[in-house]
This record gives C-alpha cells, sequence and structure tokens, in this order.
C-alpha cells in the first residue's frame, strides 16, 4: 500500500497492548489510571505523560484522553493545563482528538486538540490553547496561552501566526498518512 | 578533577520526585517541589535551592563555578529550561526551554520568556523587573501589575503539587534526615 520503507523498533523496547497501542518502556507515563489511550497510538522513548497532575474532587477523573492512531514523538511533554478558578488551584483535563502527529521534542499544555492534526517537532504549545480539526503547526512554534488555532489552518513562528489556508482534502491526507505510519512501526526480533 | 562527592540535603518538607538526577552537593528548601526526569548538577561548586520553588520536568540546574549557586524563594523553573547563573533572586519565572548562561545574576521578580536564550558575553547582575522575551531576547521593565495575583498563583500552585505529587511518585530524601 505505501512504499514508504517500514519504521523498525525494537521489540523488547515497546509493549503492545491488547488495542495495539505500542508504548515504549523509556517513557515516563506519571498516573497511567488517569490516561486513556484511544487505540493504535505510539508513544516513543523518553516521552512524558503527565496523569498525575488531576483535578481535585471526588471520585475518578480523567486527565489526559488521546484518541486513535496518535503518535507521541520521542522526548515530548504532555502535561494538563493548571489555573485557578474561582479561587480555587486546578489542573484541567486533555483531550487530543484521532490521528494527531505530535513531533519528537515539543511540549503540549493545551486544552483540546481537534482530530487530524500534524504537528511537526519542537513546538510549544501554553496553557488552554484549543486547536481546531485539521489543523498545521509548523516547526519551532510557540503558541501564546489561551489562543485558539482555527480548523484548517497553517500555523508557524514564535509567537505562533497564520500562513496559509490547508486544501479541504487534508483530513484524508492525515488519516492515510497516520495509518499507514501505524502500519510501517514494525517491530524487529532481536 | 577530583570526583564530584554527592551529598544532598533535602528538607523534609520539600517534595523531590524519585526520578531525578542529582548530582553533587545539593541543598534543597522547604517546600520546593521538584517534578520527575529534571536534573541538578552541581559539578564545582554546591547548589543551594531555597524555599516554596517549582522545577519542572526535563529542567536542568548546572553548577560549573567553584562558588555556591544560590536560588533565592519562590521561583518557577518551567519545563525543559536550562539554567547555569549563580544567583537567582526570589519569585522569578524561567519559562519552557529557556537557556541562562552562567554571566547572568538575576536578581527578583524577573521573566524569561518562551524560548529565550540569555547569554551575556560579561557577567551583569540582572535587575529587579526585568522581562526577556523573543527570539532575540530582548528586554524591557515589568510594572510589577499583578504581580499579588501571581504569587497568589504561585502558593497555590504550591500547594497544590505538595498534596498530589506524593501520591503519584515516589520521593526522595536526603542523606541526614
Amino acid at each position: 500500500m505505501s512504499l514508504q520503507p517500514p519504521v523498525y523498533y525494537i521489540k523488547s523496547e515497546y509493549i503492545e497492548t491488547d488495542t495495539g497501542n505500542k508504548v515504549s518502556r523509556r517513557a515516563t507515563i506519571a498516573g497511567p489510571q488517569n490516561i486513556i489511550l484511544g487505540g493504535k497510538t505510539i508513544i516513543s522513548s523518553g516521552a512524558i505523560i503527565r496523569g498525575d497532575l488531576r483535578r481535585t474532587g471526588p471520585g475518578h477523573a480523567v486527565v489526559i484522553s488521546l484518541g486513535r492512531y496518535c503518535l507521541i514523538g520521542e522526548n515530548c511533554v504532555v502535561r494538563p493545563p493548571y489555573k485557578t478558578y474561582r479561587g480555587t488551584f486546578n489542573y484541567y483535563p486533555m483531550k487530543v482528538g484521532d490521528h494527531v502527529h505530535i513531533g519528537a521534542g515539543s511540549i503540549v499544555e493545551a486544552a483540546t486538540i481537534g482530530s487530524h492534526r500534524e504537528l511537526i517537532g519542537d513546538i510549544y504549545q501554553s496553557k488552554f490553547t484549543i486547536i481546531k480539526d485539521c489543523a498545521k503547526i509548523a516547526d519551532n512554534t510557540v503558541l501564546m496561552p489561551n489562543s485558539v488555532v482555527p480548523a484548517l489552518a497553517h500555523f508557524a513562528g514564535a509567537p505562533g501566526q497564520f500562513v496559509e489556508d490547508l486544501p479541504e482534502s487534508t483530513q484524508e491526507m492525515v488519516e492515510a498518512e497516520t495509518k499507514s505510519f501505524y502500519n510501517r512501526f514494525q517491530p524487529l526480533e532481536s | 578533577m577530583p570526583p564530584i562527592k554527592d551529598k544532598y540535603t533535602i528538607h523534609s518538607k520539600a517534595v523531590v520526585c524519585q526520578d531525578v538526577e542529582l548530582k553533587g552537593d545539593i541543598t534543597i528548601g522547604a517546600g520546593t517541589v521538584v517534578h520527575p526526569k529534571a536534573s541538578i548538577f552541581a559539578i564545582a561548586g554546591p547548589i543551594i535551592i531555597g524555599s516554596n520553588n517549582i522545577i519542572e520536568e526535563n529542567a536542568v540546574i548546572v553548577n560549573r563555578r567553584r562558588e555556591p549557586m544560590r536560588i533565592g524563594d519562590e521561583n518557577l523553573i518551567e519545563i525543559g529550561a536550562r539554567v547555569e547563573c549563580p544567583v537567582i533572586g526570589d519569585h522569578n519565572t524561567i519559562s519552557t526551554k529557556a537557556r541562562v548562561h552562567h554571566t547572568v545574576r538575576l536578581g527578583s521578580y524577573c521573566v524569561i520568556g518562551v524560548r529565550c536564550l540569555v547569554a551575556l558575553p560579561e557577567d551583569e547582575m540582572i535587575e529587579d523587573y526585568t522581562v526577556f522575551y523573543g527570539p532575540e531576547a530582548e528586554r524591557r521593565t515589568w510594572s510589577g501589575r499583578g504581580k499579588v495575583q501571581e504569587a497568589d498563583l504561585r502558593k497555590k500552585h504550591i500547594e497544590y503539587l505538595k498534596e498530589t505529587l506524593p501520591k503519584f511518585n515516589r520521593q526522595r530524601k536526603g542523606d541526614v534526615s
């Protein structure tokens, strides 16, 4: 199907779950009971996911939910945003849609990320940014706190600014790309 | 160079996660929170960290000088920041992925913006309320508006972390208890 060569990983380094998630043993996952993975998600080595920074209050709290076919690159930090609301300090849950690729070295503190999104390498997303579906954020972008990235937009720069509109076919393109990446991500026995 | 002797003095009320890399002579004061995967290296001289600081993931604090490095109280060092300055006052914010060289001495209430590289050719004491921003690390002075709110937020943040972090992360204790 795809003409690109497979990306190999050492089998013993990754844990594969029933739903097809591949999680590196070298990733730091704090508070795993508060994290939901949608399935077929890859978490690369060196990534840090903070599920321990949960909303205070009784009962079970979901801190980070990731959709299907997501990729969290090497050395990424994914942590929920915080603020004080009516005088009480809290961390707020973070939601990531399906088919989202987060490039290596990115730091994500966004409130919501839509589906079919492409983030390429080394980005910093400040607290409470909202990113809509099918947006693309270039390398070395810094998004300001509380900013909103609209659907089908390409953002770049520090501070992140609108560059151009993306074609309407982006949804299918990104979907195909994320699926093919997952299929190409193959174990290597050694 | 003689081998680095490890000596950690961690206050009983500080929260230092197990996953933190420490090296050399380090003192951590009361109420300071160090997130997992942070690194503190006292290569030449010791590092003395005051009370109620927050040091986030992947932050690196290095002391290459012989003299002790002093970090004051209620500072926030965010994700992936690299700090080598010998003196840091109180209530400073060093934002995500910022880098501060060993020639810089920070006063109080300073802010170093996201991804700023502060590298001065000569030793300089940065005055209080200085803000570094943008890709060229330009500077200007903060009026001090919203200072109380900021301090309040920081205080609540510390309180929250002190309560929550020990529930999910194993803690590290000093040599002497």
